[in-house]
């Protein structure tokens, strides 16, 4: 019975570290005007290497991507990432999934 | 003194309110065509047969209004009354898929789709038949940055409102480059130049209507590609506001039979219609959730007998006008 409990607790654990892989980032923009521009910032979004779950938040000006474990996003990549699509980048926030 | 400041005053007060009226005068026209009933919507948020997840592009043929829905990857064909018909296309990028389709055209019985995150036009029958894809990523002269409207002259000459590129191009139906309008990649306001251009409408004397984006106006050029005019605000020189015929992000164009020129008014929850020369005729709709309101207006096509739709972005839905 106890071996059985150890099995499950180790069987969560390891459950646990494979499902809390990655990182959630917030990014604030400014400049963000319309369904355009949110496919814009997507769609560049989309090609970084571990990106997913991307939302827009026009009326906030709020990007919000998951990036697997592994990878990072830096402030220099999304300053240069945002220039090109054509808004400013203003900071970024970081949540563990 | 006191007198000395008063007359100051006084005279200040004058001179804001000329220029006020000055302005109202000259840069915010009254109403001067008949006004438009609203007669039904359909839509709501979803991915099944008749909902949509961002409508963003429109256009008629022979009793049938078609979709793009964007975040759905496809295009959805319906009756005038709304009842779904067939989809054309599915998400992907795949050869006969869709990224993001935006505004639309139909020539010669196909159905030209600005497939914006493909970085191509897509071309289908009618029926929904993959027939041919124009352009590939890139900068240089024929290629594309997210393109977000077509127009097709009848050579088969396509003009495409390249997003990212800041430019309008010309290419062959082979996708073979001609000319362009706007200097790759350098945002303007300046006649000619482009601040993310959104849509291309072709007249019937080949006079080409460019929906200037972030510079919230119109910019119209001949058949030869000389600049003719431009409206939208003061100068039209990137001034945004609510008043008739300012415009808060231009995102779609389309004609009537009588060539009057319908722009999608996004911020600003309307249509707005104008004569060709730029004449402000009528606006249609408001902002809201409710029957003949908008949550964002974004794009406009009108059929053959006068009637309107447009797509209501944020509710989801095709709105449906008819002329008083």
């Amino acid at each position: 019975m106890k071996k059985q409990i150890l099995i499950g607790l180790f069987s969560l654990l390891f459950l646990q570290s494979v499902f809390a892989a990655g990182t959630r980032y917030e990014m604030r923009v400014d400049g963000l005007a319309c369904p355009f521009c949110a496919y814009g910032v997507e769609k560049k979004l989309k090609a970084v290497e571990g990106a997913s779950d991307i939302t827009v938040d026009l009326n906030k000006g709020l990007v919000s991507v998951n990036i697997a474990e592994g990878k990072e996003l830096t402030e220099e990549q999304m300053k240069k990432l945002f220039k090109d699509a054509g808004f400013t980048y203003r900071s970024m926030k970081k949540f563990p999934l | 003194m006191g007198k000395i400041l008063l007359k100051i005053l006084g005279g200040f007060t004058i001179f804001l309110l000329l220029i006020v009226a000055i302005t109202w005068l000259f840069w915010i026209p009254s109403a001067s065509g008949p006004g438009y009933v609203f007669v039904k919507a359909w839509g709501e948020k979803g991915s099944a047969p008749g909902q949509f997840n961002d409508p963003t592009g429109l256009a008629v043929h022979k009793g049938e209004v078609f979709v793009s829905d964007a975040r759905n990857g496809r295009v959805q064909v319906f009756d005038f009354d709304g009842k779904f018909k067939r989809q054309i296309s599915s998400k992907g990028d795949g050869r006969d898929q869709l990224g993001r389709p935006m505004n639309m055209v139909i020539a010669g019985n196909e159905l030209y789709v600005a497939d914006y995150w493909n970085d191509r036009i897509q071309v289908f029958g009618l029926d929904g038949i993959y027939k041919r894809s124009i352009g590939k990523a890139g900068k240089g002269p024929g290629e594309l940055g997210s393109p977000g409207g077509v127009a097709v002259a009848p050579n088969g000459d396509v003009f495409v409102a390249d997003f990212y590129g800041q430019r309008v191009q010309q290419l062959r139906a082979d996708g073979s480059f001609v000319r362009q309008w706007g200097k790759t990649g350098k945002i303007g306001f300046m006649a000619g130049e482009f601040n993310y251009p959104t849509d291309v409408a072709l007249a019937l004397d080949g006079t080409l209507f460019m929906a200037d984006g972030y510079n919230d106006r119109i910019q119209v050029f001949g058949a030869d590609g000389q600049f003719l005019r431009k409206w939208g605000g003061p100068w039209a020189i990137n001034i945004f506001g609510p008043f008739n015929g300012w415009f808060a992000t231009v995102t779609s164009i389309d004609f009537d039979k009588q060539g009057n020129v319908f722009v999608a008014d996004f911020y600003n929850n309307r249509i707005q219609k104008f004569m060709p020369d730029g004449t402000f005729l009528t606006s249609i709709g408001k902002r809201g959730k409710g029957p003949g309101q908008f949550d964002k207006a974004i794009a406009v096509a009108v059929a053959d007998d006068g009637t309107v739709f447009a797509a209501d972005f944020r509710n989801n839905r095709i709105q449906k006008w008819r002329p008083e």
